[in-house]
């Protein structure tokens, strides 16, 4: 047999000094002879209907090899993590600011960037919806024929008898929890590069997160056997569920075969921010009973989340935040309702922690508040209801060995825990003793200066110089 | 003033996919040199799981990490791998290169036996040596046996491997399901700093535990750790893309506040290296779970410093500003009593 001695062990990056030295190259980094380059115009509107797009003038501008249309898109034009619901360019109505709807490709991206100007188009301004209250309401406007109600996704949790539980409960805690959408902000913006191999197979280099779903959707979108295309995942410069969805791939597949050469496309910043999904925001209601012991008997919670306009990853973001939402603790009565909805918003999509982390985050907060109501340390309001060996989880699912308890007693151990309520200070509590110790930094505080030691050391230099007479 | 207080949160994670039976399929060949052929339909995203594959590989089949020649990330060249995230990397991709190195060993140690005449159980290999036990002359170096073994018995060994993860779907009424074969535990301790005039809050230090499997390579999931809970620090904090009817007010970095080197706390991690019973390889996953509880303890540490609960996030200055005045102008309530 062979040893085991590597497993374990503190190993060296190996792809560091590529990375360290610049030896490794990006999607953007990459260059072919005969190279193109894509640019994109993308909706200034969030609900528009494309009345008339005139791409004559652009396409008349010197250096401009070919301009993409969703006229241009062979197969079947949509693509999607779950739903497939988003065209490769707008197809006829634009449902967010930054969606693309023409790509331009030319010798230059100036030339490019110059094409995109020279595009006219005109919109018929539809009355949008931004909030996913507001657009669960009978009469609002409706984003997508396929989704009444602009419900994009309902995921349930039902075990037991929440009613039952909150009967039974000594205490009944309620509380609405909110988050915020937020942008992945990776370091590297979106890139990609497209060509034709000799046998007419279409290769995409891209930081794509998943080359194996995107060339069955570029195959269909393409209407091409699988086999006659190939995606390559260039090195990535961090994605955190922001790359999943095929944004730009689709585009430059098509511009690398209408032209026959290969084409680039780089996108800034500000595109990436404005085209990109984000992290799905939510609205949690939450809904606790528990004993006087603090035994949670029932937990309850309806989450909406604003999906924007496409539905990238939602259907599975409602299944995670709800599936794990009531958190890691044996709880014999659930309720979870996971609801995402389309918008005219940014879409959201993959990110990690995938839901998990709004639904988690309402849990946690929601324990602290009903230990301050039980006059409970924390620590020991989820020691009385975390998961043990054998646990069924909120989908009655039996699991086997479970460490929850193992990582709270290290995390206590390691942080050398101080227990009380929390806010002791208002019960007229002694304050925390486990304050400012091992484990922490200094605060950081307004302004520059310099240390006690560079400030004496300095001090001698002048007086050096002050002797010298050379100031 | 400042005001300092901490929280604790805990948390948990289903790792591998949830939306189908998850998979990762890898090809292996015990090359000249004494290298090793690893091909995998997936790569990184950052996180540094190639080195780990590197070790895995080298543990398994008795060549060093640095001997190691990953192909990966072609749909067209290699086998399918799925896709980069939901904490797979390393339990699914890991897994399926520790089953792929089984099978070519498990062949390298036949055609060794039968070549030194003793039984494939007696063959050893080591970071590129490879011997018989107890024996002080059958020994060799992996480029000298795969010689042999190509160029005198026309061998090439070579290998491969599945991994698939458990999985059913959630039932449409009640979503009662096995979503996920293996779960990650965790728990994280804040310690936060607030100031009362200004609102600002500064996280100190992180105490963070979590359940992570065997460890391939600590360094790496360290390096996750610390991430996720900057990334956490973010979250809770400061980041906010924000819209007016459907206008993005945060369209660049100038106006999206991410974290800066002077906002990252000191963190502590405990990692809990327990073998997964579940999978060959014992490893389980960490990119996720350890973003998970950061911003609740954050946020339970700000109420344990100033008693002012921040149930929106991010717990902006002025936002725990505001939340500081409204506690002083409203009368304390008389706090619910358990029934």
């Amino acid at each position: 047999m062979a040893t085991e001695e590597f497993i374990g062990a503190r190993t060296r990056r190996l792809d560091a000094p590529a990375k360290v030295t610049g030896a490794i190259k990006y999607a953007a980094d990459m260059w072919m002879a005969n190279m193109l380059h894509m640019q994109v115009l993308r909706s200034p509107h969030p609900y528009a209907r494309i009345e008339s797009l005139d791409v004559s003038e652009a396409r008349a501008l010197p250096g401009v090899e070919c301009i993409l249309t969703c006229d241009d898109v062979p197969g079947i034009d949509n693509f999607g993590v779950f739903i497939e619901d988003q065209p490769v360019l707008a197809r006829g109505v634009v449902r967010y600011v930054g969606e693309g709807i023409a790509a331009v490709v030319a010798e230059t991206a100036d030339i490019a960037r110059e094409a995109v100007k020279k595009i006219r188009v005109v919109y018929g301004m539809l009355e949008g919806v931004f909030d996913p209250a507001d657009a669960m309401q009978e009469g609002a406007p409706q984003l997508h024929d396929f989704a009444p109600g602009n419900l994009c996704k309902h995921t349930k949790i039902r075990k037991g008898d929440v009613e039952a539980g909150f009967r039974d409960a000594d205490l009944i805690v309620e509380e609405v929890y909110e988050t915020s959408a937020v942008e992945h902000a990776y370091l590297e913006p979106e890139a990609g590069l497209a060509y034709l191999e000799p046998d007419g197979c279409v290769t995409v280099h891209s930081p794509s997160q998943n080359i194996t779903h995107h060339r069955h959707l570029l195959a269909k979108i393409l209407a091409r056997p699988i086999n006659k295309v190939r995606m390559i995942m260039s090195t990535v410069g961090g994605g955190f569920g922001g790359k999943e969805d095929m944004l730009y791939q689709g585009m430059l597949a098509l511009g690398a075969i209408k032209t026959r050469r290969p084409v680039r496309y780089v996108f800034t910043r500000e595109e990436s921010i404005a085209a990109s999904a984000k992290r799905h925001p939510f609205r949690i209601e939450y809904k606790m009973g528990l004993k006087r012991s603090g035994r949670i008997v029932a937990t309850k919670m309806v989450m909406v989340a604003d999906g924007g306009a496409y539905a990238m990853s939602t259907p599975g973001v409602m299944n995670k935040s709800a599936i794990l939402g009531p958190g890691p603790y044996a709880i014999p009565n659930v309720w979870v309702d996971a609801i995402g909805v389309y918008t005219n918003n940014t879409p959201s999509g993959a990110f990690r922690a995938f839901g998990a982390f709004q639904s988690e985050f309402a849990t946690e907060s929601h324990l602290d508040l009903c230990a301050e109501r039980l006059g409970m340390d924390p620590i020991q309001l989820r020691r009385v209801n975390l998961m043990q060996d054998g646990a069924v989880t909120h989908t009655r699912q039996q699991l086997d060995r479970v460490a929850a308890t193992a990582c709270l007693d290290a995390a206590v151990a390691a942080a050398a825990w101080d227990p009380g309520v929390p806010h002791r200070q208002r019960h007229g509590a002694p304050d925390r003793s486990d304050l400012a110790g091992p484990g922490t930094r200094e605060p950081c505080t307004v302004g520059a200066r310099f240390d006690n030691d560079v400030q004496a050391r300095l001090k001698t230099i002048v007086i050096v110089a002050d002797n010298e007479e050379t100031i | 003033m400042k005001k300092r207080g901490r929280g604790i949160a805990c948390g948990w994670y289903g790792i591998a996919r949830t939306a189908a039976m998850d998979r990762a399929a890898v090809w292996v060949e015990i090359d000249d040199g004494g290298t090793l052929k690893v091909a995998t339909g997936v790569t990184e995203i950052g996180e540094g799981v190639l080195t780990g594959l590197c070790q895995i590989a080298a543990s398994e089949t008795g060549v060093r990490p640095e001997d190691v020649v990953l192909a990966d990330n072609d749909t067209a060249r290699v086998p399918e791998a799925a896709h980069a995230g939901a904490t797979r990397m390393t339990y699914m991709i890991g897994n399926a290169v520790a089953l792929a190195c089984r099978e070519a060993f498990g062949k390298f140690t036949a055609a060794m036996g039968e070549y030194w005449g003793v039984s494939p159980t007696a063959i050893h290999a080591r970071a590129g040596n490879v011997w018989v036990e107890g024996s002080v002359v059958k020994r060799m170096t992996m480029s000298h046996a795969v010689h042999v073994l190509k160029k005198e018995r026309g061998i090439v060994i070579v290998g491969s491997g599945l991994f698939t993860s458990a999985h059913t779907s959630l039932a449409p009424d009640t979503g009662e399901a096995t979503p996920w074969q293996s779960y990650v535990f965790g728990t994280q301790i804040a310690e936060v700093e607030v100031d009362t005039d200004t609102g600002e809050v500064q996280v100190l230090g992180v105490w963070a535990a979590h359940d992570v499997g065997r460890v391939i390579n600590p360094q790496q999931v360290e390096g996750q750790i610390e991430g996720g809970v900057v990334m956490g620090v973010g979250h809770a904090l400061m980041e906010a893309y924000s819209q007016t009817n459907g206008h993005t007010t945060t369209p660049s970095l100038a106006k999206y506040i991410l974290p800066t080197a002077l906002d990252v706390p000191h963190v502590t991690s405990i990692l809990i290296d327990e073998p997964d019973p579940k999978t060959p390889l014992g490893v389980k996953g960490i990119g996720e779970p350890c973003l998970t509880p950061t911003a609740p303890a954050i946020v339970n540490a700000i109420y344990d410093a100033v008693g002012v609960r921040m149930t929106r996030l991010p717990a902006t200055p002025e936002r725990v500003l505001e939340a500081l005045r409204l506690k002083r102008d409203v009368r304390p309530k008389e706090h619910q009593k358990v029934a």
